[in-house]
């Protein structure tokens, strides 16, 4: 029984798979709470998620469309993952358990949606794009203190970003009781199948806006 | 000191067979060559898993509170116990065939 031995850090476990301690209807009633608030900070950094990896800096866009975005990143997953571990596992899969952990998984990105409080990532973004390529409103004036700190907080997005896939991967292996090749390789599969479907809905929502 | 039942041999890890017992009121020894139980060849983990199944009435939500784990991590626990007590039925049914 391989789930009973605690990993050497039980610090690290907690952070990568809390899924052993928490799962069900409180993981349900936490990560609700992680997608709303991310929404609100979200709507002040003028940050979204446009599918469940992409973190992009954007215009103003209202609250209701953040709210769905969000909602609707954590439901296409979780129901693509459900009808995965529905088929393959070998054991019962409870629905509680697949959009609990899941809308728990997306923790990491609500410091992700802080990012945006900085406007460095966005002017970086405009020096690049200014100096390779001319595309632009003209010359952008950097620090290289200022490209230091922005580069900084891409670092710490792909950090967060990697965190949030390795939850999600914990969250799909312990719902659905598999193991070893099988859950990476219907994991990464539901992955690229959400990513495409939540793209699609973020498009129609933005389509909605215009 | 609370004693571990040895179940594989510490040579060549193959199963262990009970070769004697002894009555400790009359010093009546019996020999002969006896299986374990399919329980005591479990390890202390899963024998504990066990019992505590048993105590709390077979109830996996109890068990994960008792465990301070989720409740999917306590079924999935239960679910690799069954594939264990399957493979071993298995195994030692092909030994006696």
């Amino acid at each position: 029984m391989t789930q009973l031995k605690h990993a050497s850090n039980p610090m690290l476990t907690k952070l990568i798979n809390p899924f052993r301690f928490i799962a069900g209807f409180r993981a349900l009633a936490a990560g609700v709470l992680v997608i709303l608030v991310t929404a609100v900070l979200a709507y002040f950094s003028n940050t979204h998620f446009p599918d469940i990896l992409s973190v992009k800096i954007s215009g103003d866009l209202p609250f209701w469309f953040l709210v769905s975005q969000g909602a609707g990143n954590w439901f296409i997953v979780s129901v693509v993952l459900y009808l995965t571990a529905v088929i393959a596992s070998p054991s019962s899969v409870r629905l509680v358990d697949i959009f609990g952990t899941q809308a728990l998984a997306r923790f990491p990105y609500l410091p992700a949606a802080g990012i945006g409080f900085f406007g460095s990532v966005e002017k970086f973004g405009q020096y690049v794009l200014w100096e390779n390529l001319g595309m632009g409103d003209g010359p952008v004036a950097m620090a290289g203190w200022e490209m230091g700190f922005a580069i900084l907080l891409m670092m710490l997005t792909i950090l967060l970003s990697i965190w949030l896939v390795a939850l999600m991967y914990n969250a799909f292996k312990i719902s659905a009781n598999l193991k070893g090749a099988k859950s990476g390789g219907l994991f990464i599969l539901g992955f690229i199948v959400s990513i495409v479907l939540t793209r699609l809905f973020s498009n129609y929502l933005l389509a909605g806006l215009v | 000191m609370d004693k571990k039942l040895p179940i594989t041999c510490p040579s060549c890890q193959s199963e262990l067979n009970v070769q004697s017992l002894a009555c400790e009121s009359c010093d009546t020894t019996i020999n002969g060559s006896y299986d374990l139980p399919l329980l005591l060849k479990l390890t202390q983990e899963e024998q504990e898993f066990i019992l505590d199944f048993v105590r709390f009435s077979g109830s996996l939500k109890k068990m994960a509170k008792k465990l301070n784990l989720s409740y999917p991590t306590v079924r999935n626990m239960l679910d690799d116990l069954i594939d264990t007590i399957e493979t071993r039925q298995q195994s030692d049914a092909d030994e006696t065939d």
